[in-house]
């Protein structure tokens, strides 16, 4: 048999972790149900199908390796010196040609660049509620960057506040954004309240009475 | 000055040599220096191409979220064609010469390449087929592919059928699946859902624009008003009542400042539209068309918090814009459209709009980047009520996404079908009365827009 030509190097996966949660199994594709309405002119049929992805990272993977390692990874442009957190692996300026970036390290501080507090979510999110989502800018960066604001109450989130960026400990990381969140920067104190404050407190309240409910 | 080049100079793939109508005046060379990337600036923007496209009917099937659903997707698409046809009994399903078919998200719809169960159940074996998918967007694309179509003389009668079946999903389950569309790598775990990043841009928005959450109420009110006189619309057919501003405020938080009714609806519904040469059309259809006479599209970012400092937008609008609150696709999209349709001010020369209010503060931010109002007198421009049905520029007198519902893949084409009843008089034949239909409406905005603000098309229609 003829020796099979490879064109790029192997890739050796050595550190291999599974967090799935027990009982999540790729059946396939099944149709596991039906209703039939009273007078059986109506029938919808349940289709369940689950199925597990790989999300080859390729050439954006020092940014998630950095999130299991605590640290926040951004790019820089070589030629006209724009950086980025999310990182680009090409520079996003037209007269740089798609120059190839380079990754550095980037300060764990960022600034609000603007805000909300999120009372509904998608399924996954729905436990965590309230949830203050915040865009802010790392150090450095040209761009902002989503995640959640910790350590908060939700009325007193502001526009322009200082941030450091807090990792999970280390056992618990996935590789995922979620590994990380933000948290006013040492020495921030909230503001006096405001009416609209009081106004964000009110609508906030009855979401967490809603989440008690939740099973 | 008018003369023929042979451009390797253009976006195109160089090797392919070109031959294109270009206009060298000193304005237009002014654009192909600052930016060459722009083909629409150096193409003249499309109005040297002599084809007229016009819009000659169109239906909707209703729109709803149920369980138990209301009728198959092609079935539904059959239905809407047998109702054009009532309005358009000169058409023939045998003129059709193209299909382009306008749906977003296979999951869904749980069938890959649905389209192709639809086309066959028309009876339309043989004819080119082929879907457009563009976000929330998908159904303005549809149009801007048949207008293309038509305008490139390759074909004269194109039908578009656009669909979403968003009820086979919970609600919650249903947001998250919208949701990837957003970087899944990057802020589908952290915000989950699109309100939520729609929220935080406008909170900066409302805060800079000097808005309140009143002021827009008032739209989420008006739109769902509106619907009350649609029969067609989710709004009508569920809900059924009529909201004040303060029904509004009182609604579930959803993502501050963004409650439940200021949120567009989650349905399943299939539409239909004709988009024809004048030719045809005026031996079609004589008395009831409208012309498309200008076709913006434009993009940004995927992601809200890339679009800071963007140089592609620097370089054409200045620095800080479009900050992470205006709509810069909705603007240059509806820039193109104007140049082409030879609108200088858009807030006298427009009638009316149907536009993507998928929420309420995202109407009030697509008024900003149409043109409509600025800055300074954006609030008092909301105030006025000028986009209501008796205000000066009636926007989604049909119900828009909040009233009438939002079936991504046929959004779009229910927006324009809604725009084309208010440019040949059949509102009060396709809604409960006259009460919203705008009256002299001579020039309509269709604006259709997806993602965070990632792709915007905006369609400037015109009564004949």
């Amino acid at each position: 048999m003829a020796k099979t030509k490879k064109f790029v190097k192997e890739v050796n996966f050595t550190t291999v972790k599974d967090f799935r949660p027990k009982g999540v199994e790729e059946t396939g594709l099944a149709f596991v149900g039906y209703e039939i309405s009273d007078d059986r002119k109506v029938m919808n049929q349940k289709l369940h199908y689950d199925q597990l992805y790989t999300i080859r990272h390729g050439w954006n993977s020092p940014f998630f390796i950095g999130l299991v390692d605590g640290k926040i990874m951004g790019t820089k442009c070589p030629k006209c010196g724009d950086a980025w957190v999310p990182a680009r692996t090409h520079c996003w300026n037209l007269d740089c040609n798609l120059e190839h970036t380079k990754w550095i390290e980037m300060p764990l501080k960022a600034k609000v660049h603007t805000w909300t507090v999120a009372g509904w979510s998608g399924r996954s999110s729905l436990k965590r509620l309230p949830i203050v989502l915040v865009y802010a800018v790392v150090e450095g960066s040209k761009v902002a960057i989503a995640n959640e604001l910790h350590g908060i109450k939700p009325w007193d989130a502001e526009f322009g506040m200082p941030l450091k960026i807090v990792f999970k400990p280390k056992e618990e990381r996935v590789g995922a954004v979620t590994d990380f969140w933000y948290e006013p920067a040492e020495g921030w104190k909230p503001s006096p309240m405001t009416p609209e404050k009081e106004r964000i407190k009110k609508l906030v309240e009855p979401v967490y009475e809603w989440v008690k409910t939740l099973q | 000055m008018k003369m023929f080049i042979v451009s390797n100079l253009l976006w195109v793939r160089r090797e392919r040599k070109i031959t294109i109508d270009i206009d060298l005046s000193p304005k237009i060379s002014k654009y192909w220096a600052l930016s060459q990337w722009y083909p629409t600036e150096i193409r003249k923007l499309g109005d040297d191409m002599a084809r007229k496209v016009c819009i000659i009917g169109g239906a909707t099937t209703p729109f709803d979220y149920g369980p138990t659903g209301f009728e198959s997707i092609e079935g539904g698409a059959a239905e809407c064609i047998r109702e054009t046809m009532k309005d358009v009994p000169e058409f023939r399903m045998r003129d059709l010469d193209l299909m382009i078919y306008s749906h977003f998200s296979v999951h869904f719809g749980h069938q890959l390449a649905a389209e192709w169960v639809i086309h066959d159940h028309l009876g339309l074996v043989g004819l080119p087929h082929f879907r457009i998918e563009n976000g929330g967007n998908t159904g303005g694309s549809a149009l801007y592919g048949a207008a293309l179509a038509v305008k490139s003389g390759m074909h004269d009668v194109v039908g578009i059928v656009g669909w979403e079946t968003m009820d086979s999903v919970g609600q919650s389950q249903g947001s998250e699946f919208i949701a990837l569309a957003s970087d899944i790598r990057y802020e589908l775990l952290v915000g989950g859902i699109y309100p939520i990043y729609y929220a935080a841009m406008a909170n900066k928005w409302m805060r800079d624009n000097k808005v309140t959450e009143e002021d827009v109420a008032s739209i989420a009110a008006k739109n769902r008003n509106n619907a009350m006189d649609n029969p067609k619309a989710q709004w009508y057919r569920n809900e059924h009542k009529y909201i004040t501003v303060d029904d509004v405020m009182k609604s579930r938080l959803i993502s501050y400042p963004i409650k439940k009714y200021d949120c567009c609806l989650m349905t399943r519904g299939v539409a239909f539209m004709l988009v024809t040469t004048e030719e045809y059309a005026k031996k079609i259809n004589p008395d009831y068309y409208c012309t498309v006479d200008g076709l913006g599209l434009s993009s940004c970012t995927i992601r809200a918090g890339d679009r800071l400092n963007f140089p592609g937008w620097t370089e054409r609008y200045g620095p800080n814009y479009p900050e992470m609150t205006e709509f810069g696709a909705c603007r240059a999209s509806a820039e193109t459209a104007y140049k082409q349709a030879k609108i200088k001010n858009p807030r006298k020369e427009i009638d009316f709009g149907e536009i993507h209010d998928a929420f309420s503060t995202s109407e009030a931010q697509i008024y900003k980047a149409l043109g409509l109002a600025n800055k300074d007198n954006m609030a008092q421009f909301l105030r006025d009520k000028e986009t209501h049905m008796e205000g000066s520029i009636p926007m989604n007198p049909g119900g828009g996404l909040m009233g009438y519902g939002h079936p991504v893949g046929a959004t779009g084409i229910m927006s324009s079908i809604e725009a084309y009843y208010q440019l040949t008089d059949m509102i009060p034949k396709k809604h409960l009365s006259s009460k919203t239909q705008v009256k002299d409406a001579n020039t309509g905005v269709v604006n259709s827009h997806a993602g965070t603000g990632t792709s915007i098309s905006n369609f400037i229609l015109r009564r004949v």
